[in-house]
């Protein structure tokens, strides 16, 4: 007995001492301090966000970046169970509407002084500053866009055919694609997976109607659904899947990229990236001609794919610590060529100068444009990247685009009809 | 003490299948979609995924798949089996090549088949490149053939696995019995057909049940073959289950289609189980 309260009383003061030493090393220790997670493992954007932790700790903070390799979709799992769990990262990739979705599941971290200190809100366009706040308080910051709207045409294709400039136009892009499947070139070089699919579509749509796009696909309006410009965008997508090769089931865009270069192929709509992809397997950026895709109305169209990092309420001082500075870091004009000059995409400030040379022309190219058509309202967000509505409703609608696209009984008009039948199922 | 050896392992894996059955199931009656929401929402998640394109291309899929696997591996594996079974030389190689293909996984086997089968860099363009240009190959990327090209890797996975249990099948019938048929001028072909299938029906039962199950939880195998493509052609329930709850965050809805898929397995296991029940009570009342 007595034995058993000398042990007892041992343990209490054990514990007491741990305690304290736990407490004293905690004090050194509370340097401001993010836990990140993201998708962003390797490649370039790994490189960028090993860079951005650099810039985190030689401003004194710790940095923990946590990369869930592979799908958006697959950071989101890691997300849910590591809210579930009642831990949630400082900070995570996350964005387009998911950003709503996710706030209300658990507490997020109110960013509105930080930014009217920075002046953010005034540089950044206005659809991104909707997204970012969706409830009216500024939840989650952007950290780089990317134009989805863009055409690249291979140098040697376009030599045969003798084209030197990109079709303003869809009517003038047909006549291209026509004059390439003469001279015996596959006129297209997108894949055929889900998303590729859902962005043709859609990359059609916003240069046959921007007004429509943006109608249809962030209010779902019905008329517009139902209206010419969305089977005109169901007619372009089809002459678009009837250019590419027979084989793009299940074959991302990139398994076509040396056709592509050798001129055996045409012409790729594709986001950006793309161009990342290219640099990064070794071709020039004179291999290509490259800018934004057709806009019949010949006025300037923005479709708009964002990464996003959105913050979590922490308990711990170092970490509200931590993540005011990444916020600031973020928000800071240093930021966008840090990150973009490494993973090739646009920043989100309009106002940075891109005259670096670690910034392509490329680049200059889309970051002018983005800025022009934020000033002309002329901004959309896209679908096949979850940037204009929710999982639930965009995985939907791509079903319907996708069995069009490698179905050529399905017509453009009952194309448009699943079309609407499948938003009505999911609304 | 083999009691408490056998049973808590037992206790802990029965209430880890029955828990999350069980929670899955309750899931799938809330009105769940990013996050587990235990508000009560009824049949509606059923009858919502029951009315999605992508649940009936599913089934039927499953339907065509589950019977062509089935059929193919059995009957080649049957093949393979009587085959080995002639006391060949070099059995042991013959057996190890057929049954080698098991131990490459799904993924392996559905990237590798993708490849041969893709019309643009596969098996058509070997022929064209050698000269037979009228050749055609283009199960892969045509709507209503991709799901057999689904079939043909996996009766290429599976019938090796097939030709183990049946040859094990095989050689297990009495020698007598053959002597006995041997002795009445049956020839091998008549030998087979009404001596030796008919004694080894219950492993012929056995590999049909498990190449059945096989085909509901095929899941790997499509998505490295053709990602349930072109469009949604070659989708399977396992796919839908999977794309409602971590693609699309709808956790309710996947649940919902994951308990119809659990009721599939249930509609093979089920009646096998009463069935070996039936055998055992007949066999108990023999002796």
């Amino acid at each position: 007995m007595q034995r058993h309260h000398v042990g007892r009383r041992a343990l209490l003061a054990g514990a007491a001492v741990t305690f304290a030493v736990r407490r004293l090393r905690a004090q050194p220790a509370s340097k401001p301090r993010v836990t990140v997670i993201s998708q962003w493992s390797s490649g370039s954007s790994g490189a960028a966000m090993m860079a951005l932790g650099k810039v985190f700790e030689q401003q004194g903070g710790v940095w923990e970046h946590n990369p869930v390799p592979g799908f958006t979709t697959e950071m989101m799992n890691k997300l849910r169970a590591q809210i579930i769990a009642g831990d949630p990262p400082a900070a995570s990739q996350l964005k387009g509407p998911e950003i709503a979705a996710w706030s209300k599941i658990a507490p997020v971290v109110d960013l509105d002084a930080m930014v009217q200190q920075a002046g953010y809100e005034t540089v950044v366009p206005a659809e991104l500053a909707k997204l970012s706040k969706p409830h009216g308080h500024w939840i989650a910051l952007p950290i780089q866009a990317y134009r989805i709207n863009t055409l690249f045409i291979s140098k040697k294709a376009a030599d045969q055919v003798g084209v030197t400039k990109l079709p303003a136009t869809w009517a003038e892009f047909n006549a291209i694609a026509g004059k390439m499947k003469a001279a015996g070139i596959t006129p297209i070089a997108n894949g055929g997976i889900r998303w590729d699919d859902g962005m043709k579509w859609e990359i059609a749509l916003c240069g046959i109607s921007l007004d429509a796009y943006r109608k249809m696909l962030t209010e779902l309006d019905e008329k517009t659904l139902k209206g010419a410009e969305v089977l005109a965008a169901f007619r372009q997508c089809r002459k678009l899947a009837d250019w590419s090769d027979p084989g793009i089931a299940s074959q991302d865009y990139t398994t076509f990229v040396p056709r592509f270069m050798k001129g055996e192929m045409g012409m790729l709509l594709m986001g950006d990236w793309a161009a990342g992809i290219y640099k990064r397997g070794g071709f020039k950026v004179s291999d290509y001609i490259v800018g934004p895709a057709p806009a019949d109305d010949g006025k300037i169209a923005f479709d708009l794919n964002s990464d996003e990092f959105m913050f979590w309420q922490k308990p711990q001082p170092e970490f509200q610590e931590g993540q005011k500075l990444l916020a600031k870091i973020v928000m800071g004009k240093e930021f966008g060529p840090l990150f973009c000059q490494i993973t090739g995409s646009i920043p989100v400030r309009t106002d940075t100068d891109l005259s670096a040379e670690g910034f392509n022309d490329q680049q200059r190219e889309a970051s002018h444009s983005m800025g022009e058509a934020a000033r002309a309202n002329r901004v959309v967000l896209s679908l096949a990247h979850n940037m204009a509505q929710t999982n639930q409703i965009t995985a939907a609608m791509i079903d319907v685009l996708t069995e069009f696209v490698h179905d050529n009984r399905i017509t453009p008009e009952e194309g448009q009809k699943r079309l609407v039948a499948a938003v009505d199922n999911v609304r | 003490m083999p009691h408490l050896v056998i049973w808590p392992p037992i206790l802990v894996s029965c209430a880890y299948v029955l828990l999350f059955s069980a929670w899955t199931i309750w899931v799938s009656f809330t009105r769940s979609t990013l996050m587990p929401d235990y508000s009560w929402a009824g049949w509606r998640n059923y009858s919502s995924m029951l009315a999605t394109r992508n649940w009936h291309i599913a089934y039927t899929n499953l339907f065509i798949y589950g019977t062509c696997f089935v059929v193919f591996t059995m009957a080649l594996g049957l093949l393979l089996a009587v085959l080995i079974d002639q006391r060949i030389r070099a059995e042991n190689i013959y057996r190890a090549i057929f049954l080698y293909p098991l131990a490459v996984s799904f993924v392996v086997t559905g990237t590798v088949w993708g490849w041969l089968l893709n019309p643009s860099i596969g098996i058509q363009k070997l022929m064209h490149d050698i000269g037979w240009t009228s050749f055609r190959f283009e199960w892969l990327i045509d709507q209503d053939m991709a799901i057999y090209t689904v079939v043909i890797a996996g009766v290429w996975q599976a019938s090796g696995f097939a030709m183990a249990l049946l040859l094990a099948g095989l050689r297990s019938v009495d020698a007598d019995l053959l002597k006995a048929a041997q002795i009445d001028g049956a020839g091998p072909a008549r030998t087979y057909l009404r001596v030796v299938f008919p004694t080894i029906g219950p492993i012929f039962i056995a590999v049909l049940v498990m190449l059945l199950q096989f085909a509901i939880k095929t899941y790997d195998l499509v998505v490295a073959l053709t990602a349930g493509g072109p469009g949604l052609a070659s989708t399977l329930p396992t796919v839908v289950v999977y794309d409602f709850m971590f693609q699309r965050s709808e956790l309710a809805r996947g649940s919902a289609a994951a308990v119809m898929l659990l009721g599939s397995l249930a509609f093979v296991l089920v009646p096998y189980g009463l069935y070996r029940m039936w055998q055992q009570r007949k066999a108990r009342a023999h002796a």
